[in-house]
């Protein structure tokens, strides 16, 4: 960390159920090399002890730090403030979008939480089930097993930044459709969990791409919701024509 | 969590805007071979549609052109989450307006055939 | 419930700011999708002139050529361009074509539908 010094000012969402929502502005001295999840936090510790956010590791681990900067899904605590504000300038904070907020910048991840659940995503994964096909392997191929924890850490900004889960909120969103890629990709076409080829799933993304490109944890849901589109249309075409069992 | 599924008719999308893409050149190269002046007068579009193969070319044109903006119409409804009500008369109400487009537009080419 | 997703939320698709090439696609594919379909049953009305005979479909080309229809058709045509380059890039990736390179690959198409409108416009407005 430096020594430098700056002023910035955080206009931050507030939300209190049964109250109107408002931006509160805040003036703060902070170190630019520091996140704005501690920018955040200095608000709570130093101006309001009522605003109300979620943190946890503060090492992009746990996925709870997801907001809205200057309206783009960032994980705050690799967010560095040099890298959204510059000196003197202005950082908006608000809420993910397309879940219910509880309170300030706290949302509701239910529908999240108990979607994945139901892709049946393992947590733990072979390292050959784990990376995406296109990336090196940093391993050598020495015989022994291989393994690690899947990347996806449940932060819904993807949920967040795509447009098809702005308007309809029964759709499965990409980190699901993802969860159900990586459970495909670990145990078959056969695991593909019922709701994937359905008009509330792979069907309903229209190839935004947001959901990849907000991903802070190399999940690459707009690349697996592509690849379960290819998967479930190769079969239902080999299904037509009576050459696959299912 | 399990609605209708889409894949064919997402499929059918697809395939159907590939195609207009292809019959979009090949309407633009034809239209200018055989009138280079453009179709500028009733003359014009009748004498056009008498050259064999151009009417049928024009209709499948407008059958993947209306099949795919009214699937496509639908799509933008299913994203806001409709009811199965509002769903249900929303497809009828396309499947109506798209017979009746294909219908009227095939019609108007043999009226048009012959007058020619 | 605050920042619930729904219906009323529409108006968001459209918004492009705070958002990537891939979103602007989107952005772009629903306008001008919605943007073509008026135009194919407007297109549809005009063609019905020619079952009226040739003194009906002929005074309404001589509208057709006036300076604002033809500006109009310009704009249909660049819509139909950004459309189909775009549905393309679509189609390939959503069988795992360049899906890794859909902004290039969007960017790509946006060239190959604004050298196509300059063409289209080249010939409309400059060749006699």
């Amino acid at each position: 960390m430096s020594s430098e010094r700056w002023h910035i000012t955080l206009a931050v969402a507030r939300y209190k159920q049964g109250a109107d929502p408002h931006i509160q502005i805040f003036e703060l001295e902070v170190d630019p090399d520091e996140y704005v999840l501690d920018a955040v936090e200095r608000v709570w510790a130093f101006h309001d002890r009522g605003l109300v956010f979620r943190h946890a590791c503060h090492h992009s681990t746990c996925g709870a730090c997801g907001m809205r900067v200057n309206g783009q899904e960032k994980l705050t605590c690799i967010t560095p403030i040099r890298a959204v504000c510059q000196k003197d300038g202005t950082l908006k904070i608000e809420p993910l979008r397309n879940f219910p907020v509880v309170s300030d910048l706290s949302v509701d991840m239910t529908s999240l939480y108990t979607r994945t659940e139901s892709a049946a995503g393992a947590q733990v994964l072979n390292l050959k089930h784990s990376s995406l096909p296109f990336e090196k392997n940093l391993f050598p191929d020495d015989g022994l097993e291989h393994e690690r924890l899947s990347d996806c850490i449940e932060c819904g900004m993807c949920v967040s930044a795509c447009p098809a889960a702005l308007t309809d909120a029964a759709y499965a969103g990409p980190a699901a459709l993802a969860a159900a890629h990586q459970t495909v990709v670990q145990k078959g076409l056969s695991a593909l969990p019922a709701w994937v080829d359905s008009a509330e799933g792979v069907w309903r993304c229209h190839s935004g791409f947001e959901c990849s490109a907000v991903c802070p944890s190399n999940v690459d849901p707009a690349w697996r919701i592509m690849e379960l589109r290819r998967l479930v249309i190769l079969n239902r075409v080999r299904c037509l024509f009576g050459l696959n069992k299912d | 969590m399990k609605t209708p599924e889409n894949s064919w008719l997402w499929l059918y999308k697809i395939v159907a805007g590939l195609l207009i893409v292809a019959l979009l050149g090949i309407h633009f190269v034809v239209n200018h071979a055989v009138a280079p002046e453009g179709l500028l007068s009733y003359a014009d579009v009748a004498n056009y549609y008498q050259v064999p193969g151009i009417a049928l070319m024009e209709i499948a044109f407008l059958v993947f052109v209306v099949s795919h903006a009214l699937v496509g119409l639908r799509s933008i409804l299913l994203d806001l989450n409709p009811s199965p009500a509002i769903l249900r008369t929303a497809n009828t109400v396309l499947l109506l307006v798209g017979a009746f487009a294909i219908v009227y537009g095939v019609w108007l080419v043999f009226v048009i055939q012959s007058r020619g | 419930m605050r920042n619930h997703p729904s219906p009323s939320r529409f108006p968001l698709w459209f918004d492009p700011r705070s958002r990537h090439p891939g979103t602007w696609a989107f952005i772009l594919n629903r306008i001008t999708a919605l943007g073509l379909t008026l135009y194919l049953f407007l297109h549809l009305y005009m063609l019905s002139k020619l079952s009226q005979g040739p003194e009906a479909y002929d005074t309404f080309i001589a509208l057709a050529k006036t300076p604002v229809i033809m500006v109009g058709e310009l704009l249909v045509i660049a819509a139909g361009l950004i459309h189909g380059f775009n549905g393309i890039r679509i189609a390939l990736t959503s069988f795992g074509i360049g899906t890794r390179r859909q902004t290039e690959l969007f960017w790509l198409m946006m060239v190959l539908a604004g050298l196509g409108t300059l063409f289209f416009g080249y010939v409309m407005f400059f060749k006699d």
